[in-house]
């Protein structure tokens, strides 16, 4: 019952300085929101990037041509064009386990139909791509096995793509000069959106990489080659054959290193999280800072209270209070604040998480944990910060105390 | 309740060490209060008064000597103790009033219940704060802040504030100090309508007409009893606020 009328006595202290109280708990309002924020942004984004990378496929491995070097800095992949259409059909015929290749070339540029120019990406791949990439069409169909030997002018086309040039028109069996070749329209695909480096994945045009290679593009080299495994256990024994293939059928010899690379989907996924852990962490600390000013602040403020308020901690004595009951007390004052500080700041940081996330086309994650976390931090804040002002209040002689000018 | 000695000091002593210097603030007093006598403290300034009472009131031990309270020795306890003790048996008027600011008067009452070991529901603690301001004249002003009252409605709020816990013994040190002579004797009035109902009180004064209100002064000097005499001819508040209307309607 002591416990229940410190709290009372805490909250009428609080209430007597309101406008100083709403501008202590501020600065642990805006920690805690920046804090939520951030990590909510932050994951948001590691879990676009999560999906983009799931959304290249089921057991992918990606061969590029061009190598790294042996400190494993990548010296531009798809770059050094040492990759053959030999090659991927070499992988197809001789790697066990695999269950589809596309080969891939991409290069950028202008499509036209009518009176309509848009610049744009073209992809040339196998008839597998859209399998492996799982990309259904929303309308049409996938150009065939045939179309890819006979390098035939068709080609399936992104939604931006599609109502950049057609408008509301349906594209589907019309023309569209890519490098003025005409090429015609079977399919349109579903929208995907932005990717997290915030690319339009939809703007684009996919052709058979025979078509792109002789009639759009040039050259005679691949890009990169996605090949893809039936079963996740055969992941690593594909990978290594992959290797020993290609070096076998490009002539490196042992100890020399390799002028292509292999890497699964894992390690890309692997990869891209740790750098957007990376970015979490450094957005986390940089809002945790904050937070420790906001908690600072209370310190401040509570010890600039002890002085101010040390007459009225003397009556209190004076009339009865022990020493843990003015510690109680300031340390209750401390809490509240720091407390009713982080709840507001989640509230706020919730919310501008959420604004970010929509404008920038992200889910904003927000996990309870997050929440239950933050709250006990700004409790903790004010335990840690509020303990020393109050314990330099609750040692206070009444007689000095009073006597306090 | 007994009908004894309220207070009684054997030898007191309080010797204060500000570094090298030693101060004797008092040296060796003893004093007995029963129950339901009103005294005044006098004395010079510096030879000590404030020092006994905070003594009496339980705020400061004796670095020697004996002092017991309602029939306990209070001399050796600690901290808490102390603090429990000016709780219950304790009320405590200031000079300065010593009011919570920004803080209304009956919270300003309540402010001893808090520390009880009561447990009171806030409308019980609003209850007893109203009825005490109601019994020293300040019904209706109980919402009121120290900074809407008069220095006598707010040393009305500090009395108040002394009364609520029902005190053995109610201490004030220079009560009227701040207040204007008339306002003062509406306090000594208060006191005397108190000390009527049995309540023991002793308060420290400068001035002789003030002190004439008790029924007892103690005289003080060099951290001594210089005498102790029962007042022979003590003013009445009422009788005494009357003759003050009189005067000035008569000018
Ligand atoms: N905290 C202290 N530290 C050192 N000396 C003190 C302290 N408090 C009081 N004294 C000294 O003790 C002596 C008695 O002081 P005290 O306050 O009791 O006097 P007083 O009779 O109340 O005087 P006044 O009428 O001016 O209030 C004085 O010499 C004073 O300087
Ligand atoms: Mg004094």
């Amino acid at each position: 019952m002591r416990v229940g009328s410190t709290f009372n006595i805490a909250f009428r202290a609080l209430r007597r300085n309101k406008l100083r109280s709403v501008l202590t708990a501020l600065g642990i309002i805006i920690g805690v929101a920046a804090v939520i924020a951030m990590v909510g942004i932050g994951n948001g984004a590691k879990a676009q990037v999560e999906a983009q990378i799931a959304s290249l496929g089921q057991n992918i491995i990606l061969v590029f041509s061009g190598s790294t070097t042996s400190s494993g800095i990548r010296t531009g992949w798809g770059g050094a064009g040492t990759l053959k259409i030999e090659d991927a059909e070499a992988i197809r015929r001789e790697v066990s386990g695999v269950t589809a290749v596309s080969e891939e070339v991409v290069s950028t540029t202008q499509v036209a139909a009518g009176n309509q120019n848009w610049f744009t990406r073209i992809y040339g791949e196998s008839a597998d791509y859209l399998d492996i990439r799982q990309w259904p069409l929303a309308d049409g169909s996938p150009f065939t096995p045939q179309d890819v030997r006979s390098a035939n002018k068709v080609c399936v086309i992104g939604r931006t793509t599609a109502t950049q040039i057609y408008g509301n028109d349906d594209p589907i069996g019309q023309v569209l000069r890519v490098k003025n070749v005409p090429f015609t329209i079977t399919g349109v695909l579903t929208p995907k959106g932005l990717s997290a480096q915030g690319v339009d994945q939809d703007d684009i045009v996919i052709m058979p990489y025979t078509s792109a290679m002789k009639r759009v593009a040039g050259g005679t080299t691949l890009r990169n080659i996605n090949v893809q495994v039936g079963d996740a256990n055969q992941m690593n024994a594909a990978q290594k054959q992959i290797i020993d293939l290609l070096r076998q059928r490009h002539n490196i010899r042992p100890g020399r290193d390799d002028d292509f690379t292999v890497r699964s989907q894992q390690e890309i996924a692997d990869a891209a999280t740790a750098t957007t852990n990376v970015m979490t962490g450094l957005l986390g600390a940089i809002a945790g800072v904050s937070l420790v000013v906001g908690g600072i602040g209370i310190m401040n403020i509570m010890l600039v209270s002890v002085t101010e308020r040390t007459r009225e901690i003397g009556t209190r004595m004076a009339v009865g209070a022990h020493g843990r009951d003015i510690l109680t007390q300031f340390l209750i004052e401390a809490i509240s604040l720091s407390s009713v500080g982080g709840v507001l700041g989640i509230i706020i940081g919730i919310a501008a998480a959420k604004t970010i996330a929509i404008t920038r086309h992200w889910p904003a994650l927000i996990s309870p944990g997050s929440i239950v976390i933050a709250f006990l931090v700004s409790a903790a804040v004010g335990i840690f910060f509020g303990f020393y002002p109050a314990r330099k209040a609750a040692a206070l002689d009444p007689i000095e105390a009073l006597r306090y000018e | 309740m007994n009908n004894g000695t309220v207070v009684r000091l054997s030898d007191v002593h309080k010797t204060y060490r500000t570094g090298e210097m030693e101060v004797h603030a008092v040296r060796g007093v003893s004093l007995e209060i029963q129950r339901g006598e009103f005294v005044a403290l006098m004395g010079a300034s510096g030879s000590g008064k404030s020092t006994l009472m905070n003594i009496l009131g339980c705020l400061d031990r004796p670095t020697a000597g004996r002092y017991v309270l309602d029939e306990s020795d209070v001399s050796a306890l600690n901290r808490d103790q102390l603090a429990d003790i000016r709780n219950n048996k304790i009320g405590f008027v200031f000079q300065n009033f010593n009011l919570l600011p920004r803080t209304s008067a009956r919270e300003n009452v309540e402010l001893p219940l808090l520390y009880g070991r009561r447990g009171l529901t806030n409308a019980q603690l609003r209850e007893k704060a109203d009825a005490v301001l109601a019994s020293v004249g300040l019904e209706g002003r109980e919402d009121h802040h120290p900074s809407q009252l008069s220095g006598g409605q707010q040393q009305r709020v500090a009395i108040a504030r002394a009364l609520i816990n029902g005190p053995e013994v109610v201490l004030a040190d220079e009560p009227t100090g701040n207040l204007d002579s008339r306002t003062s004797i509406e306090i000594m009035g208060i006191f005397q309508q108190l000390n009527e109902r049995g309540i023991t009180i002793i308060m420290v004064t400068h001035e002789q007409d003030i002190a004439a209100y008790a029924r007892r002064n103690v005289m003080m000097r060099d951290g001594l009893i210089l005498n102790d005499h029962s007042v022979s001819q003590r003013f009445d508040a009422a009788a005494e606020l009357e003759k003050l209307a009189r005067s000035t309607n008569e000018s």
